[in-house]
């Protein structure tokens, strides 16, 4: 189902980047880099709540907006109970939401928050999201110093955290219509290579975005996926290309291109991997004006991997205009 | 589009990996380990019965591998010595170690006691359970 939004804009982002790791793209971008996993906290899953407290801070203190101003604060991150998310709302008492969709719940906040300023005036809504490195490596993969030998496909997740503020005033980046996808299942069972998985739900949600909208995928100056990885964004080429018989020639992939360095599998991903990217490289280049931002989640868990079922997953996409 | 269709993309798109280099040094680095071993052994054969002097062996391999993976290089060893690290009695101390470490903030009993058998509990479990049926059937036979 596709939504249209008047006065839904962004009005400023806080970004907070925690490894320099194989040179991350966006690493003299950021507004906050500290390269630390444990920033004080006693253990890994701590230190996630502590950056979206520091980016939900830091993006308070830069829009000059106090607490009471906020109506919403909506977000979500990779933990087991949203864990991260829920201790850094605690410091803020701002009425919170939280949301899960793996590495679409950023995207998913967006929707969201635009469907609620959407017809409203004055509404200020903060959508922030965590990932750390060696919290889904426990979370979802094995301990941190398990000596596990890694596929080609598998992704690294990004370290850091991103907070938006949405709001009715007019600026520079406006969210023009939503699309929200559903749960998709194909057979694709392996963990180690969630980009497959991620593919098919994507490849949905932006053919169902570009029916409903009635538009060609050339309308957009650049389709900007979550962390599909080097495989997946292949994957959805070909998807796209077998059912429309058009050829896809403006997707990029912001897992894939997140590391400079070569040789680090399939890429990155987190739920901070696709807020990092757009804004602090796609949008600081100035050159994209309709961009199109597809979020990809894989929502296993460790129960319905152990159980061999086969990976669900969801893509939610929102559609920007830029204005210089 | 069906999930047939899909799965033939897939192959398509991400071809299947060469595993000869990996298992070549694999092979490899678990003999290093095994000559190792034996090395060991013949010193402690010096001080104690051969029974013994194996059992030795073990411990001084786990307690490599623990501290390996203590100091957090276990797994840059692992990714160029690949399985070979793995198969002896090291790759049981860094499973064990490796869960221990996790959990460790989250105290004692419900932290490091219930997770340090998170990966090797079915190894241990197991072990168990066959060597009572062939240590059953042996002795019948």
């Amino acid at each position: 189902m596709t939504y249209y939004f008047n006065n839904v804009y962004i009005k400023d982002k806080y970004s907070l980047l925690a490894s320099d790791k194989y040179t991350p793209i966006v690493l003299n971008d950021v507004d906050y880099f500290k390269n630390d996993y444990y920033m004080g906290q006693k253990c890994v899953e701590l230190c996630e709540s502590k950056y979206q407290e520091i980016v939900i801070d830091g993006l308070l203190e830069k829009t000059k907006i106090t607490n009471d101003k906020i109506d919403i604060l909506i977000n979500g991150d990779l933990q087991n109970q949203i864990l991260s998310s829920t201790l850094a709302s605690n410091k803020f008492l701002i009425p919170t939401l939280g949301i899960y969709s793996a590495c679409a719940s950023f995207i998913e906040g967006m929707v969201i928050g635009s469907m609620f300023i959407n017809g409203r005036s004055n509404s200020n809504v903060i959508v922030s999201s965590s990932s750390h490195n060696l919290v889904s490596e426990k979370q979802f993969r094995f301990p941190i110093e398990y000596g596990a030998l890694r596929k080609r496909t598998n992704t690294l997740t990004a370290s850091g955290s991103v907070a938006v503020l949405l709001n009715n005033t007019k600026s520079k980046i406006k969210i023009e219509s939503a699309t929200i996808g559903s749960v998709i299942t194909t057979n694709h069972k392996d963990t180690n290579d969630m980009g497959s998985a991620m593919a098919s739900a994507c490849s949905e949600t932006l053919i169902k975005h570009l029916k409903e909208t009635k538009r060609k995928s050339n309308y957009y100056d650049l389709i900007l996926t979550g962390d599909l990885g080097i495989y997946g964004i292949e994957i959805v080429k070909e998807y796209y290309n077998d059912v429309t018989k058009e050829k896809l020639n403006n997707i990029i992939d912001s897992g894939s291109i997140f590391y400079n360095e070569d040789n680090i599998f399939a890429g990155a991903s987190g739920p901070v991997c696709l807020p990092l990217v757009l804004f602090d490289y796609i949008l600081k280049q100035k050159q994209y004006k309709k961009i199109l931002v597809i979020g990809t989640g894989s929502l296993h868990s460790v129960i319905s991997t152990n159980l061999k079922l086969p990976i669900p997953s969801i893509a939610h996409a929102i559609s920007l205009e830029v204005s210089n | 589009m069906n999930n047939e269709k899909y799965d033939e993309i897939i192959k398509k798109v991400i071809k299947e990996d060469d595993i000869s280099k990996n298992v070549l040094v694999a092979f490899l680095s678990g003999g290093l380990i095994g000559v190792f071993g034996e090395f060991l052994a013949n010193i402690f054969d010096n001080f104690m019965n051969t029974n013994d002097s194996y059992l030795a062996v073990f411990i001084v391999l786990v307690v490599i591998g623990s501290i390996f993976t203590g100091f957090g290089f276990f797994d840059k060893v692992l990714s160029i010595c690949k399985c070979g690290l793995i198969v002896p009695s090291i790759g049981f101390a860094n499973s064990m170690t490796s869960s221990a470490m996790d959990n460790n903030k989250e105290g004692f009993v419900r932290g490091i006691g219930s997770n340090i058998f998170k990966l090797t509990g079915s190894i241990i479990l197991y072990g168990v359970v066959f060597g009572i049926i062939f240590g059953f059937i042996r002795s019948v036979i």
